[in-house]
């Protein structure tokens, strides 16, 4: 009679047993046990149409039992009449839905396309990797789980997972692998790809002796594990991938699709049953939090590793709200959503807008403090309970929303709030604990990943309310958020100048503000409490800089634009958003010498004095780019494809690198990223990933340099030198050096005029005259 | 487009009345609206979200100093799915106030739904709306476009131009107007 | 996602727009100076969002009016400056 503590791994349908669960014994053993799990979807509608359900479905009473019930009804505010289907095995679950709602497709169902995993932990608590007390009978069969932490605690304790970590020695998409890396029990294998039947079976060796039960792999979703099992096939060497047996790997296609005015790509998936597989490579957020925020997220979300590390935000926080819904005996919407209430055309005016921005005075500012509401859309929608049921279209109400003629029912918490008030509350404590915990704390690099994890559910939260698809999603909630978030910060605003500050920079949900005589932390402290006190809402101060300067925008310098900027705190650590250092698409050539340029203003009390060291560095990158020092993949510059290719007039580079890939057989998809280098003449660009190694003197040293001068001149501005002046400095100094002559001649040297190259002390130079 | 408002009937109770139109007509019809905001309620439905407050402001200040009064009488719903479209057209209280939609098909043309679905739910729609029309004067703009998936544009427009009573079809600003068959 | 009306910038064009052909008629340098009231009333631009009104030109006057008006104060101390200096 197995009875353990450990964690719950992995759990999923099985035809014969219902429910099957894989455990992580705390002593060591891997445990799989089932149990039948019936789940029960709800029908509602007119009278007639239940009773024909009613009808059909009672025919098959082994399958499917039957019951009238009523259920909570979030929108409507009270309980309806549903018809309740339970079917015993989950297994078939979701097919007997899919011919019900085929054969009855005028009714309204409810609580019908779920993950097992949200049911599981609405009906028992437990949720995947939950660390919990386990009693099951002698054949393996679930009697009893309890859990022992719950999502929110703050230092669980950690799983002994046994992680085994595939590699392939280069990326697929840029050039053939030719061996896999194999990292597990602190020894790492190197194994031939060109031969497949050995490498078959030593992994098979290695899986069977150490029975990880996590597989991470680079590129397994897409390249690697398809290729392993093509193989395995081929060869009839089975690998064993799965722990549970009889079973293959569950697919799911690759999609692109668009969100948020992005096209957004996403690899097929390749998921395995008693075991996990995360592809680093396709796993939606892993840079930002890892495996720990991973975790994270699928204690919270309810939602498998496997699933949790694949799935964006938005389904995650969708995962919370059912989770809540079910556990409230909420019914969750299956395909009917919450239409907008009429409203008077007066009210959009003032209804259909976002959060306050200021435009910021470009130029430098001293002593600056920089404070920020805590999550503040979380925030507002759990101080003000607001929630898709709690919006009442009352303009004569208590709680009136300012300016939207809403008022907000405070009786009961909403399902909204109930959801995310545990999650907002663990991020901020975790805050707290990461503000206070000196750097050598073990614990601190898991902090950061899970409250990572947990921000950007929060971030996302807030635009799922208004989304049209959200099961819970309502857009008068969206905008009485969005109208609390202006007057929240409208008040921080008169609370600082009545404090005699003046208001640098309004950003949505923060403020830059400045005092002659307040420039400490402790100063500030009455100005925080001040605003906490006349919104309701947590606010703390980032940091206060010594300097930070304002940017316009990239098209026109003369244009303020609010994501633009850059700065130094007290404690000397840099703040730099919206310009080259901080974008993806800019070339690492360029970022990390505007990076090492704030860095030496920021090292020095008074940025001027770091000036001439700043055009020394200046002039030896730009004669490192000269004299073809500088690696060819430090100028790259990646680039998505913004729109399909034939949406395009006339190509941008990015396009044209795309061209290049298509004639030799590589298709990218719009939203993936194209690395590409800048070349003279025409097409001016060259795919990466060509076969062909490119010619490193065919790079467009005279665009780079641009572009380098550019960047430079956005740091360097405040103090005297923009890009003219840099570039009187330090192009027309470097000429008057004695350049090494080049060793062969230039390919385009029978070109009279270079294309390409504007810049004529460059073209000159180029052309060997005199400057 | 202006010179076809005088040319526009104002739609009567017991009729459905279609525009097939480009988006362009958009101005024409917020001219319209402001007519009728001028005179009582409306109800407009916006399928498209393409409803423009700022032109319909302008259309109203020609007239009248007290807009604020009349942008309070046009009640508006904005549909972002086609279950939306629905749902919203179900709860519309059955009185005498006009009603207008905007856009109609924009939301059923949504690739993730079903085109089976997308058509009952179409057919449940218009149903409502034929029962809405028996009480209150009802149009429906169906918006043409250019580039789209011309065959599901074409039977989406069928149950539209099946239903209406009074169909006006606009090609382009300068084309004059002329009225297709009744089905 | 849920949103229907264009934003203050957007309409600000709109209004410049609108008020093309007048400005087509002035003279170069009195074109240059008309640029530069929109260019003000970009710097409250904010103010105008969160004003919502139905007809917002009113409040891109204001924003015009509000610099000039500083310029005024700004200028009236400087001369105040200089006159202090000659007495």
């Amino acid at each position: 009679m197995p009875e353990f503590t450990g964690w719950l791994l992995d759990l999923f349908e099985d035809p014969r047993e219902g429910l099957v669960l894989y455990f992580i014994d705390e002593q060591g053993p891997r445990w799989r046990l089932w149990h039948s799990f019936p789940v029960t979807f709800y029908a509602l509608g007119e009278g007639a149409q239940l009773r024909a359900l009613w009808q059909n479905l009672g025919s098959r009473p082994h399958e499917i039992s039957l019951s009238r019930t009523q259920r909570m009804d979030v929108f409507k505010r009270r309980p309806v009449s549903a018809l309740g289907v339970t079917v015993k095995n989950p297994y078939e679950a979701r097919k007997i839905f899919q011919q019900t709602a085929n054969r009855f497709p005028n009714l309204e169902y409810a609580d019908a396309d779920l993950q097992i995993s949200l049911r599981f932990a609405s009906d028992t608590g437990a949720f995947p990797l939950a660390r919990c007390r386990v009693v099951a009978d002698e054949v393996h069969q679930l009697i009893e789980i309890k859990v022992l932490e719950d999502a929110w605690t703050l230092k669980p304790q950690p799983i002994p997972l046994r992680v085994m970590t595939l590699t392939p020695d280069v990326a697929p998409h840029h050039a053939v692998p030719r061996s896999l890396l194999v990292e597990v029990a602190g020894e790492t294998y190197r194994f031939d790809l060109a031969t497949p039947r050995p490498l078959l079976a030593n992994l098979r060796a290695l899986i069977q002796r150490h029975d990880p039960d996590l597989l991470l792999t680079d590129y397994g979703d897409t390249w690697l594990l398809p290729q392993l099992l093509h193989n395995s096939d081929k060869y009839h060497i089975p690998l064993g991938l799965n722990r549970e047996p009889g079973r293959g790997t569950r697919w799911q296609e690759e999609r692109t699709y668009f969100s948020y005015g992005q096209i957004v790509y996403r690899g097929q998936q390749i998921h395995l049953f008693g075991r996990c597989h995360i592809d680093r490579q396709n796993a939606v957020l892993w840079k930002d939090y890892a495996l720990e925020g991973t975790i994270e997220v699928s204690r919270v979300t309810a939602l498998p590793l496997q699933t949790a590390a694949r799935v964006s935000p938005g389904t995650g926080i969708s995962s919370i709200e059912m989770l809540t819904a079910l556990r409230e005996g909420i019914l969750v919407p299956w395909q009917k959503q919450q239409a907008e209430m009429l409203k008077p055309a007066a009210d959009l005016f003032s209804a259909d807008q976002g959060g306050l921005v200021y435009q910021p005075k470009i130029g430098v500012h001293k002593n600056v403090a920089e404070i920020d509401f805590v999550s503040l859309y979380p925030a507002i929608m759990v101080h003000f309970n607001i929630s898709p049921e709690t919006i009442l279209p009352d303009p004569a109400g208590d709680n009136l929303v300012p300016a939207l003629g809403l008022s907000i029912d405070a009786s009961h918490e909403g399902l909204i709030p109930k959801a995310l008030r545990p999650l907002l509350e663990k991020r901020i404590e975790i805050k707290k604990h990461l503000a206070s915990a000196p750097p050598w704390d073990p614990y601190r690099k898991s902090f950061k990943n899970r409250s990572s994890a947990l921000k950007w559910l929060l971030v996302t939260c807030f635009g799922y309310l208004g989304y049209k698809n959200a099961r819970f999603g309502r857009i008068e909630a969206h905008q009485a958020v969005t109208a609390y978030g202006r007057e929240a910060l409208l008040r921080a605003k008169e609370a600082a100048e009545d404090l005699g500050y003046e208001v640098i920079q309004l950003y949505v949900d923060g403020l830059w503000v400045q005092h002659p005589e307040k420039t400490q932390p402790e100063e500030i402290q009455p100005l925080l409490l001040e605003i906490q006190g006349r919104t309701g809402l947590p606010i703390s101060l980032d940091g206060i800089y010594r300097w930070v300067v304002f940017v316009g925008s990239r098209q026109n310098k003369q244009r303020p634009v609010a994501n633009r900027y850059f700065g130094v705190f007290q404690d000397g650590t840099l703040k730099v958003r919206g310009i080259d250092a901080r974008r993806h698409d800019s070339t690492p050539f360029v970022s990390e010498a505007q990076m090492h340029l704030l860095e030496l203003l920021a090292n020095v009390h008074n940025p001027e004095s770091a000036l001439p060291e700043a055009i020394a560095f200046l002039k030896s990158r730009l004669r490192a780019l000269r004299n073809g020092e500088v690696r060819l993949a430090d100028l790259l510059v990646r680039q998505r494809l913004g729109r399909k290719m034939e949406a395009y007039r006339t190509l941008p580079p990015a396009a044209r690198a795309v061209q290049q890939l298509n004639t030799v057989g590589k298709t990218l998809r719009p939203g993936q990223r194209v690395p590409f280098l800048y070349t003279l003449g025409k097409p001016g660009v060259l795919a990466w990933d060509l076969p062909q190694k490119p010619d490193p003197r065919t790079v467009d040293v005279a665009r780079y340099q641009r572009l380098l001068l550019r960047a430079a001149g956005i740091v360097l501005e405040s103090w005297g030198l923009d890009e003219e002046k840099l570039t009187k400095k330090v192009i027309t100094e470097l000429s008057q050096l004695q350049l090494p002559p080049p060793s062969q001649q230039h390919p385009l040297e029978h070109r009279r005029d270079i294309p390409g190259v504007i810049n004529p002390a460059v073209q000159r130079a180029l052309k060997g005259q005199p400057q | 487009m202006d010179r076809h408002i005088t040319t526009f009937p104002a739609p009567q109770t017991g009729k459905i009345s279609l525009v097939v139109a480009p988006r362009a007509v958009v101005g024409s019809l917020m001219t319209i609206l402001a007519t009728l905001a001028l005179r009582g309620q409306v109800t407009v439905i916006d399928s498209g979200n393409c409803f423009d407050a700022y032109t319909l402001a302008r259309a109203l200040r020609v007239h009248t100093h007290q807009i604020d009064a009349a942008l309070k009488r046009v009640l508006l719903s904005r549909a972002f799915t086609c279950y939306q479209v629905l749902a919203m057209l179900a709860e519309l209280p059955m009185d005498d106030t006009p009603v207008i939609v905007l856009d109609l098909l924009s939301t059923f043309l949504d690739e993730s739904v079903n085109l089976n679905k997308r058509l009952r739910l179409l057919d449940s729609s218009l149903n409502l709306l034929r029962r809405i029309s028996q009480d209150a004067p009802v149009a429906i703009w169906a918006r043409t476009r250019t580039s789209a998936v011309a065959s599901e544009d074409q039977r989406l427009l069928l149950p539209l131009l099946e239903i209406a009573n009074d169909i006006w079809e606009l090609q382009a600003p300068e084309t004059p107007i002329h009225q297709l068959p009744l089905f | 996602m849920g949103r229907t009306l264009p934003s203050a910038t957007q309409l600000m064009h709109q209004e410049e727009a609108a008020l093309a052909r007048f400005r087509r008629a002035l003279r170069r340098g009195d074109q240059l100076v008309f640029d530069d009231l929109f260019t003000a009333a970009q710097k409250h631009i904010s103010a105008t969002a969160y004003a919502a009104h139905a007809l917002p030109f009113e409040t891109f006057l204001m924003a015009m009016l509000l610099e000039e008006h500083k310029e005024v104060m700004r200028l009236r101390e400087i001369v105040a400056t200089l006159e202090s200096m000659h007495a």
